[in-house]
């Protein structure tokens, strides 16, 4: 275990070398998956101890059923949308170590994301309508909604980012081969994001 | 780490910082030095100290003279704490509950963490800041307004949450029960954000520890301060956003009728589970306690080896200790919840995990002895402190192997045994802790040396009053006097114990007064105290090779470390310290390479 020195006079002036901020951002979504666990894992609980059915008979029904239904097929859709929006980022990034500008999957990166946020607005609005809302619904409900508004904002924060990350890019095109540390570090949260999204939606719509 | 890096030594760099000087304003209000955050949080939280140790008195004033009138203040206390200048039952349940919070989480966490990690971690491995210097003030304003928002609590319509600092539910979750519903989302806003600026700060740090030591500073050559800091960031990282979710989902509840901790609403049965907020609020409220105690651990450890001119006896046992302590943190949570008619079975578990850790805690006492033990001991009061700490500690220690035992805890948890056993970790661990390391840091921080007379007269006094008024709380509480009462005259079978309830506010009320010997030397110092050499102790570790206070940037050339922390008395030399800059001459015989 060799010691690692940075002329860290420096870094109050120039900001942190990569290989720290990354360190740091990985350290911070270690915290955050703990924040989902702590969720998630209530949500366990919750519905663990429930007696009678699952969702209580007289809700909506969200999970995945065989046939799917059209609220299903909008949903794995949704899931594959954003799922592929941490593609489309990472093809930006790949082209931005190749010295291209990546901003047209920046821009896709976008649209993606903000597809998945509002379909995910206009599922809330439809499960209000069917009578499921945070206050209604038992504890259904109010697991559901706290889960999903919790990733949401996640998404709408990660959104925010990439937009920074896209204006950035466009007015200075600061992001070289060399330099794209705080691109790669929006690509950390935005990877992780999705992740969780897989975690959320295999717990709230598949088992 | 393997990596590493070449590390320039930029002096010059240094130095051209070093000459213009910043705004006031940016200077003591928007700093990018770790120092001047350091300082930022021991100004603050000191303050904090001031309003938690008052509510302290508060609740003892209550307990020992259950509605007597209050001199001067009563008049001005909001009508939800007392009415006609006495306090109301509710009113105590504030106090109380807003006392531990402001303890918990705007006192001690800063103090520790807050003041002595961000002043420490940096100098004691020889970085020049902290890895990022904008998140490391963030973290700090974010802790400011978590103080606000929590103080705000007292004057907004209902009062101040009384739910206890656990708020446990459904008390803490329906308005109805409570009523204080803007008070108690305050605390689960002033919670959160609090969260935030832990999760900002601890990133911080193990970013900094794990990336920015200076060559040489291999990591089994760290202090045991920064180890002990470097565990406690790794334990914030995890428990403290549990929490967060916890407390967000209590806020929902409460604002937006949510149900995870209300069992029925309405009338009708919602699936909700109180129990459930126990088990989040404690699997974060466990490692809670070690974050509050390692890094004390960690500074008294430093004291002490200094004052005894002996090496760390077992200086890798301390460490693995410390790891042991951090990771059994994580698995005993259920301890807090023996009475909360948790599965039985699941019960003796946690009481075995429990059990262990009392292994790790007693290899860290006995190597503290093992360190002091024939040592050439010097009884300064940071050393009168610190011994103090580990005499207390042991006390807190051992009492917590009584509730560790479900059965013994089923009769002794909700009595004033277990008041007895969290002050004598927090005050008698901690506090004292805090208080060594203010006088042992004091001169590095400020510049000048604390007078030695008023510190003995603080240390004594506090040592004195300080068991005046919690170790009777130990008979107290095997007397069957409860937590969480207003006024125990009023059950027949307290009554006869009255006279130790007003013992134990004797002392408090001495223990706040020792609090104006401490205060007077410290603006005495500030103003007048003698100028402190760099090196006023004779320590071995890198922040005692700089001038004090160290300027911006902190080394004006990256140190070297040829060795461990804690070589004094070396064999074969003629002093009796080697700093860690200092090649080891011919012949010294190291503890530790």
């Amino acid at each position: 275990m060799s010691t690692v020195a940075l002329d860290s006079h420096d870094t109050q002036h120039h900001g942190a070398p990569p290989a720290t901020c990354k360190f740091g951002m990985i350290i911070f979504l270690i915290s955050e998956a703990m924040l989902f666990a702590g969720l998630i894992a209530g949500y366990i609980v919750l519905r663990g101890a429930h007696p009678g059915d699952w969702p209580p008979a007289g809700y909506p029904d969200i999970q995945v059923q065989w046939p799917l239904t059209t609220m299903n097929i909008v949903m794995i859709v949704n899931s594959i949308i954003l799922i592929g929006s941490s593609f489309t980022y990472h093809f930006a990034e790949a082209a931005v170590s190749k010295g291209k500008s990546g901003i047209l999957w920046l821009i896709a990166t976008l649209i993606l994301g903000s597809i998945f946020l509002s379909v995910q607005g206009w599922e809330w609005v439809h499960l209000k309508h069917e009578g499921l809302w945070w206050d209604q619904g038992l504890i259904y409900g109010s697991c559901f909604f706290a889960i999903t508004g919790f990733h949401g904002m996640h998404v709408f924060v990660g959104l925010l980012l990439i937009l920074w990350i896209l204006l950035k890019q466009t007015f200075t095109g600061c992001f070289t081969p060399q330099r794209h540390a705080a691109m790669a570090n929006v690509g950390l949260y935005w990877h992780f994001v999705d992740a969780v999204w897989i975690v959320v939606y295999t717990s709230l719509y598949v088992i | 780490m393997s990596a590493t890096i070449a590390a320039p030594a930029t002096s010059e760099h240094a130095q051209e910082h070093a000459h213009h000087k910043p705004h006031w304003f940016f200077h003591y209000f928007w700093s990018y030095d770790h120092k001047m955050i350091g300082l930022q949080y021991f100004w603050t939280s000191l303050f904090f100290l001031f309003i938690g140790g008052g509510l302290a008195l508060g609740v003892r004033y209550q307990l020992g003279f259950p509605g007597a009138q209050i001199p001067i203040i009563g008049q001005f206390l909001p009508s939800t704490l007392a009415v006609d200048g006495s306090f109301v039952p509710g009113g105590y349940n504030m106090l109380v509950t807003m006392h531990a919070t402001f303890m918990v989480f705007l006192v001690v966490m800063p103090m520790l963490i807050g003041a002595f990690g961000n002043y420490l971690i940096p100098l004691q491995i020889g970085a020049g800041d902290m890895a990022f210097p904008l998140l490391n003030e963030l973290s700090y304003w974010l802790y400011a307004l978590s103080g606000i928002i929590l103080t705000t609590a007292f004057f907004v319509p209902g009062g101040a949450p009384a739910s206890g600092w656990t708020a446990y539910a459904p008390l803490s979750a329906v308005a109805a029960y409570n009523q204080t519903a803007m008070g108690q989302s305050l605390w689960c806003i002033g919670i959160f954000i609090n969260g935030l600026s832990s999760i900002a700060g601890a990133s911080n740090y193990i970013t900094t520890i794990v990336n920015m030591r200076a060559p040489g500073m291999r990591m089994f050559r760290m202090p045991l301060t920064v180890w002990s800091l470097f565990i406690t960031a790794i334990l914030l990282v995890l428990a403290v956003p549990v929490l967060s979710a916890a407390g967000a989902m209590l806020f929902f509840d409460l604002n937006f009728h949510t149900n995870f901790f209300v069992p029925i609403r309405d009338g009708i049965a919602t699936g909700g589970q109180p129990l459930l907020w126990q088990h989040l609020f404690w699997f974060f409220g466990h490692p809670e306690v070690y974050i509050m105690i390692l890094p004390a651990m960690g500074l008294v450890s430093e004291v002490l080896a200094v004052f005894a001119r002996k090496p760390i006896f077992g200086y890798k046992a301390m460490v693995y200790a410390m790891v042991a302590i951090g990771f059994l943190g994580f698995i005993v949570w259920g301890h807090h919840m023996f009475v909360s008619g948790m599965n039985l079975t699941l019960s003796a578990v946690f009481s075995l995990t429990t059990m262990i850790i009392a292994v790790p805690s007693a290899i860290k006492t006995f190597n503290w002895l093992g360190t002091v033990w024939r040592g050439s001991i010097e009884f300064t009061p940071p050393m009168c402190f610190a011994l103090a700490f580990v005499s207390m500690f042991v006390i807190g220690g051992l009492s917590g192997i009584f509730m560790a035992s479900t059965p013994v805890d089923l009769f002794i948890h909700h009595t004033y045994f277990i008041v007895a056993h969290i002050h004598y970790v927090l005050f008698g661990g901690s506090i004292f802790a805090v208080f060594a390391a203010i006088y042992f840091w004091f001169p590095k921080m400020f510049g000048r040396m604390l007078n030695d007379k008023l510190g003995y007269i603080h240390f004594f006094l506090t040592f004195i009053f300080f068991n005046l008024t919690f170790f009777p709380m130990h008979n107290l509480g095997l007397g069957g006097m409860m937590r969480r009462i207003a006024d125990p005259t009023l059950y027949e079978h307290l009554k006869q114990l009255q006279p130790l309830n007003q013992i134990s506010t004797i002392g408090a009320f001495g223990l706040g007064l020792t609090l104006i010997p401490f205060f007077w030397n410290v603006i005495v110092s500030l103003r007048s105290g003698k100028k402190a050499p760099a090196n006023p102790w004779h320590a071995n570790t890198l922040e005692w090779t700089i001038p004090s206070p160290p300027g911006h940037g902190n080394f004006p050339k990256t140190p070297v470390v040829h060795h461990g922390p804690y070589e004094y008395s070396v064999p074969g030399m003629d002093k009796d310290y080697l700093p860690q800059t200092e090649v080891a001459p011919a012949g010294a015989q190291l503890d530790a390479h």
